[in-house]
């Protein structure tokens, strides 16, 4: 992977979240503040619109980072934000093989980590990011297609999973059993993310 | 409740009270950037840089701070709101230098988030930068994780102390180190009588009844569990040095800052009472005060009750408490 196809992977991703807008708003609507799906796109929009396509994939990375930060705010932004500058400074490299596309995520999410404590089972996009990377981990000798593919059925299963949870974060703590149900909006704009990642690079 | 208070348009609030600031108090601070408030005077950049940040309505605080010996610069969010991300790496940008800055944060979600992500940039940056949290606040308990505990007006002493740190000439580990020993030597409890309301929204932020008190609201209103019907100034003031006592663990021959801070309608008068109590106390277990604090320093609108913080002192602190400041609301000589 270079910073060609992940500009592609992440224009994809930016139309997928567009494509899902009102459907990740009404989903966040459920159980908290209904503005997930315009906070994703706005991120999503001021990740695209930081790459410059001749910089180094490192410092484009840092630059989607800053992106976000800068245009955006909440927990959102944050967490987002805080992905793509862990993603920076887990790449050496202009082209990546599995294990370096493993570690760039792996150093994506240790980074949103120190900015959340929740974790599988509390109803975010954790549950959805954290397996998609773990998935990329251990498919990382089975080829590109095969790693996003399997990152994509990973956060989708994580996202169906939320249904079933109490939320423990965000504005949706406070209603207790109450979200039980519903699925969470961030685990739901996750699994698009990787959905479109696995289809730009099949 | 309704609200009567001398504003104009609502959005504007912040803006122009900002403006208003530092007209006033042109000699010594000055509005950039719309919302970041400086020194008139800029420190020598060899000299390690405090900052501090939060929302607006809490008058004076923080920018009330920003002055010589103590801050170089507060960042202001709207009324009750964190101020982003991007203005607070834009304040840290500005102060950029190898003497390094420390960023004094007050333990709320919004300003830590905000903080975060401001430091995270910065880094990336270059830019030499550590970050202090306060959470000082006792309500909650004293087995309570720190990360659960609120930053409260203790921040204010902490500036001071810090600022006159930099002023002398300590390095940005120095500063810490005796800012960080500040911090958790430090303890605050806030008490509410009555209630206030959002300036920009006019809804009530509290619901106290008319003879009711809580020991441990938060300067938002947010409940602190210690609802009670309306004591006397001496028997608030024993309820609540007492577990601040206990909280910063003085003993006879420590010496201590005592501050009363009034959160908007309580009068000095009663601040005065409140202190008293709290100092005899404080002497009759043998522990020195060292001059003291009665005022407003971070208030809460119209909200009735003050925050009382005890802050156990060492030896340099005792020095940079007295050190000169020329902050429009802490002056010293």
């Amino acid at each position: 992977m270079n910073l060609k196809l992940f500009s592609k992977m992440m224009a994809a991703a930016l139309t997928a979240v567009e494509a899902k807008k009102d459907e990740l708003s009404a989903l966040d609507g459920a159980t908290g503040d209904g503005d997930h799906g315009i906070a994703i796109c706005e991120a999503m929009n001021a990740a695209v619109a930081a790459i410059k396509p001749d910089a180094a994939f490192k410092q484009a990375l840092n630059d989607m980072g800053f992106g976000i930060m800068m245009a955006t705010s909440g927990s959102i932004s944050t967490l987002l934000g805080a992905l793509f500058l862990g993603m920076s400074d887990g790449v050496e490299k202009d082209e990546l093989n599995g294990a370096d596309i493993a570690a760039m995520f792996a150093s994506g999410l240790e980074n949103v980590r120190q900015q959340t404590k929740a974790d599988i089972g509390d109803k975010t996009m954790m549950d959805a990011l954290i397996p998609a990377v773990a998935a990329l981990a251990e498919n990382q000798a089975e080829g590109i297609e095969a790693m996003f593919a399997k990152a994509a059925a990973a956060a989708d299963e994580g996202r169906a999973s939320t249904k079933g949870m109490v939320a423990k974060f965000g504005r949706a703590r406070n209603l207790g059993e109450r979200v039980i149900g519903h699925l969470d909006a961030g685990a739901t704009s996750i699994t698009y993310i990787f959905k479109a990642f696995a289809e730009t690079v099949a | 409740m309704i609200m009567k208070k001398f504003i104009n348009e609502p959005g504007n609030l912040t803006t122009e009270l900002l403006e208003g600031y530092t007209m006033a108090y042109k000699n010594k601070v000055k509005l950039v950037n719309e919302k970041i408030v400086v020194r008139a005077n800029a420190k020598a950049d060899d000299k390690v840089a405090i900052i501090s940040m939060g929302g607006a309505g809490h008058e004076p605080a923080i920018s009330g701070f920003v002055g010589d010996g103590m801050l170089d610069a507060s960042v202001v969010g709207d009324i009750f709101a964190a101020p982003g991300a991007p203005k607070v790496f834009e304040a840290l940008q500005m102060f950029q230098r190898d003497a390094g800055i420390l960023l004094v944060v007050l333990n709320h979600a919004g300003d830590v988030m905000s903080a975060n992500m401001a430091m995270q940039m910065a880094e990336r940056s270059g830019i030499n930068v550590k970050m202090l949290l306060t959470a000082e606040d006792i309500s909650a308990g004293l087995d309570t994780p720190k990360e659960d505990c609120r930053g409260l007006a203790g921040c204010i002493p902490l500036y001071k102390v810090a600022g006159a740190a930099a002023e002398a000439g300590q390095s940005l580990d120095e500063v810490c180190d005796v800012a960080s020993r500040f911090n958790d030597q430090m303890a605050t409890l806030a008490v509410a009588i009555t209630n206030c309301t959002h300036p920009q929204t006019g809804q009530a932020i509290s619901s106290l009844a008319d003879d009711e008190m809580e020991i441990g609201m938060g300067q938002h209103g947010e409940a602190g569990g210690g609802l009670s019907k309306i004591l006397t100034a001496d028997e608030t003031a024993k309820r609540m040095i007492e577990p601040l006592m206990t909280a910063t663990e003085v003993k006879s021959g420590d010496k201590v800052q005592l501050i009363i801070n009034g959160v908007g309608s309580s009068t000095l008068m009663e601040l005065n009472l409140v202190y008293r109590k709290a100092a005899q106390i404080l002497e009759a277990a043998g522990i020195e005060t060292v001059p003291g604090v009665i005022g407003e320093l971070l208030t809460v609108q119209e909200m009735g009750g003050f925050q009382m913080i005890l802050c156990k002192l060492d030896d340099d602190h005792v020095g940079y408490l007295q050190a000169p400041s020329n902050a429009p609301y802490w002056t010293a000589k």
